[in-house]
């Protein structure tokens, strides 16, 4: 079975100015077929880590790997290897959903037949299928967000990187987002998510990272990090909140 | 809160972040051709007025020329978005804050009127068999103008779209009616005639339900108002984080949709959706119905082989402005495009738009090739290796360090 990761990070400091970095040495790692839930207050650095697993920053020191390749090795296969769902969505004013769609599934070579089955297929679990042909501008945020899930989903890459997707989502969105990620995690896709929805994510996690001021502060299942803690029993947001104001 | 002073340091903020433009704007080749374009223009137009054609429909050229520049009315209010917070406490009082925009917008827009006005009269004294005079022509123009601007306000404040767009044609055929009226009719015929018609406008005006102040309406105008601002700056100098504005263009809708299925030719994909909704296209198919008249109107002449280059060279520069397009996007980091397809894309797609244009600007010369088929050919090849210029200059910028692309 092979069991080497789809993202390793290891050793990674970065930010915005060399002088004040934001993240200090990251390590984590994200198998196959595993989601795991990066959790942190505002400012911890979720964020920042999700721009530099896109290539959006460089890395002061460390190393970031998808698929075994770094960014400045294979870009193009790096690249290939993920996809994200942005916290606030960025769309092309002047494209409709459905061309979005295809110029992302243009854009990491989806076969055209691929494109059309799992557009139809999307459109109908989001219940965006009314909506296809219509600008990006016309959309409320909850459709604009539903429209960059879509663009993730009809890519499959080996690995999803998801900030804050629940954002601006109605309750039907939300149950479909999390159903879909759990059928494309037995398919065995990865999937780094960021939230402050704790009590969502605790059911559908795999694993969880806990962030705090640039710092790694615990990671594992939420039964490794209570064992680790010494607070057995505890749930994650009770957890969540004894490591952080422990920090404090 | 003081209104007038926050709409003048708002004005002041955006001319100040202009400003760095000028030197450059100054230094461009772009500018030194137009320049180069008015004296060739003005010496042009010296000649004819010195020859005058005796059958010149000066009315319809007076008519075609001064009604955009009377109707057409824009303000800046420099609204932003947080407004609708901020300051729509405020909204009772907003009349302080939109008179200095209105006056302003009217001032340059009837100086503009002024000058195009002035440019035409030699020629329109000199052709017309019984000219009105100069000041009584001013003053109806002025009137035309003051009526469209405050047409276009209520326009912006209607609750109902389609009855905006209705007083839209309203406001455009009122315009004609009123200017064709005054050149046409004896002074005091077109004089009852115009009051009559205005305030039968301005009945239609006070007719459909408006917002009081129509805030996401006017920072959406407002923003467009800018854009293009940067877009006129991005003729001559790059412009960062220039977005376009967006039309929806059903027709076009399909165009994109048979580029080839392969990761090297996404970005086309994207191109062609930008350019056939954006404000680009609308810009080259204007020049290019107005070159095509022109061309055709010249078409046994060397006047038109230059108005056909002369057109392609500026639609082609209208065209470079693509480069830029998504210049700054952030998917175009994050997907997987093969290395050098953005630059690549573009540069075929202009040449290839380009070319098109070559061919179909450059149509009217296939009807002289019996009397003169060197320079309609001639004219056409010069056509085409312009735009093959234009791609070598393109593909050189693409290959510069410096470029973006």
């Amino acid at each position: 079975m092979n069991t080497a990761p789809v993202l390793q990070i290891t050793g990674l400091s970065g930010g915005y100015s060399l002088n004040k970095p934001v993240l200090h040495d990251i390590g984590l790692q994200v198998q196959p077929g595993e989601m795991v839930g990066l959790i942190g207050l505002n400012g911890a650095g979720k964020s920042t880590t999700m721009k530099h697993i896109l290539g959006l920053m460089s890395p002061h020191k460390g190393e970031i790997t998808v698929q075994g390749k770094t960014r400045s090795s294979d870009p193009e296969g790096y690249h290939s290897a993920l996809t994200f769902v942005p916290e606030s969505p960025l769309l092309y004013e002047e494209m409709t959903v459905r061309e979005h769609v295809e110029f992302t599934a243009r854009a990491y070579g989806v076969e055209r037949s691929d494109y059309e089955s799992r557009t139809g297929q999307l459109a109908a679990l989001f219940n965006m299928e009314d909506k296809m042909d219509t600008l990006s501008s016309h959309l409320s945020k909850g459709m604009k967000q539903k429209v960059m899930i879509m663009c993730a989903f009809v890519a499959r890459p080996a690995l999803y990187v998801i900030d804050e997707p629940f954002l601006g989502l109605d309750p039907l969105g939300i149950r479909s987002l999390l159903d879909f990620m759990l059928d494309l995690k037995k398919s065995g896709a990865s999937i780094l998510l960021s939230s402050h929805i704790l009590s969502t994510i605790e059911n559908y996690c795999d694993r969880f990272i806990v962030l705090h001021r640039g710092k790694v502060i615990a990671q594992g299942t939420l039964a490794e990090m209570t064992e680790a803690a010494g607070l057995r029993g505890l749930n994650l947001e009770q957890l969540f909140y004894e490591l952080v104001q422990g920090g404090k | 809160m003081d209104l007038k002073e926050l709409r003048r340091q708002r004005r002041s903020r955006f001319m100040g972040s202009m400003l760095p433009y000028v030197g450059y704007v100054i230094k461009s080749g772009v500018a030194m051709l137009l320049l180069l374009v008015l004296i060739v223009f003005s010496a042009w137009y010296t000649a004819l007025l010195r020859d005058t054609p005796a059958d010149l429909p000066i009315r319809w050229i007076m008519l075609i020329l001064l009604l955009p520049a009377a109707v057409h009315s824009s303000f800046r209010t420099y609204l932003q978005s947080p407004d609708t917070v901020f300051l729509l406490p405020q909204g009772h009082r907003m009349r302080e804050y939109f008179a200095p925009a209105w006056v302003s917008g009217n001032v340059w827009k009837i100086l503009r009127l002024a000058f195009i006005l002035i440019t035409l009269w030699p020629l329109y004294i000199r052709t017309d068999d019984s000219p009105k005079q100069l000041l009584l022509t001013a003053v109806v123009l002025i009137a035309v103008k003051l009526l469209s601007s405050y047409g276009l306000w209520r326009e912006i404040a209607m609750l109902s779209r389609p009855a905006a767009a209705g007083l839209r044609l309203l406001r455009w055929a009122v315009g004609g009616l009123m200017i064709g009226a005054w050149l046409w009719q004896p002074s005091l015929r077109a004089l009852i005639f115009i009051v009559i018609l205005a305030a039968a406008y301005l009945a239609a005006l006070s007719v459909p339900n408006r917002h009081g102040v129509p805030w996401e309406r006017l920072i959406a105008t407002e923003r467009n108002q800018g854009t293009r601002a940067l877009m006129m700056l991005g003729w001559f100098v790059d412009v960062p984080g220039r977005e376009q504005r967006v039309y929806g263009r059903r027709y076009l809708s399909r165009w994109g949709g048979g580029i080839a299925w392969r990761r090297d030719s996404a970005y086309r994909f994207l191109l062609t959706k930008s350019f056939a909704r954006g404000d680009i296209f609308g810009i080259v198919m204007r020049m290019a119905v107005l070159a095509l008249l022109l061309v055709w109107w010249n078409r046994a002449s060397y006047a038109g082989s230059g108005i056909y280059l002369f057109f392609l060279f500026l639609t082609g520069i209208q065209l470079s402005a693509l480069r830029k397009l998504h210049s700054e996007s952030f998917w175009l980091t994050v997907y997987p495009l093969p290395a050098g397809s953005k630059g690549d894309n573009t540069t075929q797609f202009i040449f290839r738009t380009q070319l098109v244009l070559v061919l179909v600007l450059g149509w009217p010369f296939l009807f002289t090739l019996g009397e003169r088929p060197l320079p309609a050919i001639g004219s056409l090849l010069a056509g085409a290796l312009l735009a093959y210029f234009f791609k070598v200059y393109m593909k050189r910028k693409a290959l510069d360090p410096d470029d973006d692309l």
